[in-house]
């Protein structure tokens, strides 16, 4: 036998036993290596015995074999011996006739070696053929999607909520280290369980798995869905799941992405929000009920179409029903004065036909069991509800208390009253008595005039006459006086309290805008702002203040030629006492008149009585002021009192 | 009564005064004037023959005393009876004390105001 070393058409190859006469068949065999020789891949024919016979042309170009490499077992052959147990791996494939794959790296290329059986003419397994594919470019997508797939796996891994993606049939191929550690399970235990099994169970919700169902089936759409359970180590949470698809580009599959976050630390949170709020809530309630309580004013809801009328606990007392009860119109109008039931139609009315966002302002009377008067405000707003229907939001005070001061100083407005209330009666005797012993004087005379002229010889029965009738005048008269001084005779304690006089003084003001407007008075105020407060009685002082812009504006009545101006001003005294003073320009005070003004019963009026001026001199020497009249250097008189500011006057008020 | 009657003037703002007590002066026997008030009566022409003055204490303008003062200051002494409705008993010794004849506190009967003229004239007489 002969080994024959050939090159034919730039291959090499070595035929063992070949018979150089066999003409047809070296023919063939070098048709053959032609052949081979124009694949691009690398083909090596090894014997079983690994020693190397053929290579085609692609062997020796790609991975350098050389000529001289016929004959020599692969370990010999440098590029081969990087292939792991080739000559372990060809025998394998020699004895089992089935083909065996490897991969091969050679420098920065990648080859997939086939090792499949040599089978000569006879059937037998003589060798092994090698065929080399180079699959450099292929392996570099590979690693690329290896290397990013790592990536991808460290970046989930580094999330801190549960990821895991669930196959069509929502089990479970694969999640983050959170996912696995939050349920405490492993990879391969949860790998293909239906998610519906984990955590207990607690993820088998209707809501869940129709979402997910619907969105494997195509829909995007997915409402996160809440889940209470017990994990490991953990306790109870609470776990929000929201999922998204997954596709992937040549795969039809489709994969649902679920991700987990624990809201447990945040309910828990809103959950002590609202118990304190709810706290909050209460204490509002609390102090809305005692300032209800303390304005004694009340608050209501009424529903109009439906009649359906809510209370606060401060309205039921003001209404004087049990708290609680029921509260209809129907029980309502047995409390509202008969007079005033129309108010509540009106609003009725009024509001439906307006529509809502319309305010209302009303006074109304109640009428209690005991037959007293309750006098209430009401302020309602109109609103539409969320169905359309006009609702009442009232705000209803109870201003009786208020009322009955307002009447009492409308009463004190009358000179009489007023003077009925404050004037003490050691400073009235000697004016009553004036006024009285006036026309008792004419009586007297009248009668004795009138008896004399009966007397006489013959009796002046004309004169008599007429004297009686004069006595019946001045008895008429003094009748009068009686009339007119009744009221005084009825005293009231003083109330003495801390006072800010230019509060005191613009309550009065206000009450005689409308006189002063009506004699065309100009008024101006010069308020002081630095007024100390004063210790007196209230309605006292304004009695004075209000007889002072009386007089002042009766004054004016007859300028025409000149603004009717008054000036009320307040101000800051030296030694601590307060001034108020009111300056006219009217016909001003005779100064021979001037000691006569504050006398009892001294006017110059034709209608007055003449005791304002007096009774509002011994009112405030009662302060422990003086009040006294100064001619202006223009037209008209500057009337003022002066009393003393802080506490000294309380101390000099005090009995000694 | 001699000839010709003695004339009582009245100062008094009062009008019913000024009304009824002259026609009771008259009935006396005495001649009468009213005037409404101190500058009223020093003005007219009855100053001089005015035998008793019935003045009035508190009135508008000028008062009662302060007449008196300028009847003083006038050197027309007219004796003078005050007559006031002010029922203060307490002026009635000051009054008297500065020269008036008497001080009526209304209101007063006939018999004390004719005692009180009839002091007035004789004091007027003497």
């Amino acid at each position: 036998m002969t080994t024959e070393r050939v090159m034919l058409n730039d291959g090499w190859t070595c035929f063992q036993g070949a018979n150089a006469d066999d003409a047809a068949a070296y023919t063939a065999t070098a048709d053959l290596i032609s052949i081979l020789n124009t694949v691009d891949a690398p083909i090596v024919v090894a014997r079983r015995d690994s020693v190397i016979v053929f290579f085609n042309k692609a062997a020796a170009d790609v991975l350098g074999l050389s000529p001289s490499d016929i004959g020599r077992p692969f370990c010999d052959v440098s590029v081969l011996a990087g292939l792991p147990r080739l000559e372990e791996r060809c025998s394998q494939v020699a004895a089992s006739g089935v083909d065996s794959r490897a991969d091969f790296r050679e420098r920065d290329r990648w080859f997939v070696v086939r090792i499949s059986p040599y089978t000569n003419g006879d059937r037998q397994v003589t060798g092994t053929v090698l065929t080399f594919t180079n699959v450099t470019a292929f392996r570099g997508s590979i690693d690329q999607a290896i290397y990013e797939r790592e990536c991808t796996k460290a970046i989930l891994n580094t999330v801190g909520d549960p990821l895991v993606v669930l196959s069509a049939d929502q089990r479970i191929q694969s999640g983050n280290r959170a996912f696995y550690s939050m349920f405490g399970v492993s990879r391969d235990e949860t790998q293909g369980v239906p998610l519906y099994d984990l955590g207990g169970g607690a993820f088998e919700l209707a809501l869940l798995r129709t979402q997910l169902e619907e969105m494997l089936a195509g829909s995007h759409a997915f409402q996160p869905v809440e889940a209470d359970l017990v994990l490991p180590g953990k306790g109870p949470r609470t776990l929000v799941l929201d999922a998204r698809p997954l596709s992937f580009p040549g795969h039809s599959e489709r994969r649902v992405l679920v991700t987990f976050q624990d809201i447990t630390a945040r309910k828990q949170a809103e959950a002590a929000k609202d118990l304190r709020s709810e706290a909050e809530l209460r204490r509002s309630e609390a102090f809305l009920a005692e300032g209800q309580r303390l304005s004694v004013t009340g608050s209501f809801c009424w529903k109009v179409a439906t009649d359906e009328i809510t209370w606060s606990e401060q309205l039921y007392r003001i209404y004087e029903f049990e708290i609680g009860v029921p509260v209809t119109l129907e029980r309502i109008r047995t409390r509202v004065h008969p007079g005033d039931l129309s108010v509540l139609e009106k609003m009725k009315m009024v509001g439906q036909a307006r529509g809502g966002g319309h305010d209302f302002e009303w006074q109304y009377r109640l009428i209690m069991p005991d037959h007293s008067i309750k006098y209430l405000h009401a302020v309602a707003h109109a609103i539409r509800d969320r169905d359309g229907q006009l609702e009442y939001i009232a705000a209803v005070q109870d201003v009786t208390a208020r009322r009955m001061s307002e009447e009492a100083l409308a009463e004190a407005r009358s000179e009489l009253a007023k003077v009925a209330r404050v004037t003490s009666l050691g400073v009235l005797t000697a004016s009553i008595a004036h006024e009285v012993n006036q026309p008792l004087s004419g009586i007297i005379t009248n009668a004795s005039t009138c008896l004399r002229m009966l007397d006489a010889d013959p009796p002046n029965v004309d004169g008599a006459r007429e004297t009686a009738r004069r006595t019946i005048r001045d008895g008429n008269r003094a009748s009068d006086v009686i009339t007119r001084l009744r009221a005084l005779f009825s005293k009231k304690e003083f109330t003495f309290e801390l006072l800010d006089l230019n509060e005191v003084t613009r309550e009065v003001i206000a009450l005689s805008l409308s006189d002063l407007q009506r004699n065309r008075v100009a008024l101006q105020l010069e308020l002081a702002e630095d007024l100390p407060t004063i210790i007196g009685d209230r309605i006292q002082l304004q009695q004075v203040i209000l007889n002072l812009l009386r007089n002042a504006s009766d004054a004016m009545v007859d300028v025409h030629d000149r603004p009717r101006q008054l000036l009320v001003r307040t101000e800051r005294e030296d030694g601590d006492r307060v001034r108020v003073s009111v300056r006219d320009a009217g016909v001003g005070v005779d100064p021979r008149s001037m000691n006569k003004l504050f006398d009892a019963f001294y006017t110059t009026k034709s209608d007055g009585m003449g005791i304002g001026l007096s009774v509002s001199r011994s009112i405030i020497e009662g302060h422990q002021g003086r009040l006294w009249a100064e001619s202006n250097d223009g037209p008209g008189a500057t009337f003022s009192f002066s009393i003393p500011s802080g506490p000294e006057s309380v101390t000099n008020a005090a009995p000694r | 009564m001699m000839g010709k009657r003695s004339l009582v003037s009245v100062v008094d703002d009062d009008e019913s005064v000024r009304e009824s007590l002259p026609d009771l002066l008259r009935e006396f026997g005495f001649a009468a004037e009213a005037f409404s008030s101190a500058e009223a009566f020093l003005a007219s022409d009855v100053v001089s023959d005015t035998s008793c003055l019935l003045l009035d204490i508190a009135m508008p303008g000028m008062s009662g005393p302060e007449l008196q003062q300028e009847l003083i200051r006038r050197q027309q002494e007219i004796p003078i009876v005050f007559i006031t409705a002010q029922g203060d008993k307490a002026v009635r010794p000051r009054l008297l004390a500065h020269g008036a004849v008497e001080c009526l506190l209304k209101p007063f009967s006939e018999t004390a105001l004719l005692a009180a003229v009839n002091t007035a004239l004789r004091m007027r007489s003497e």
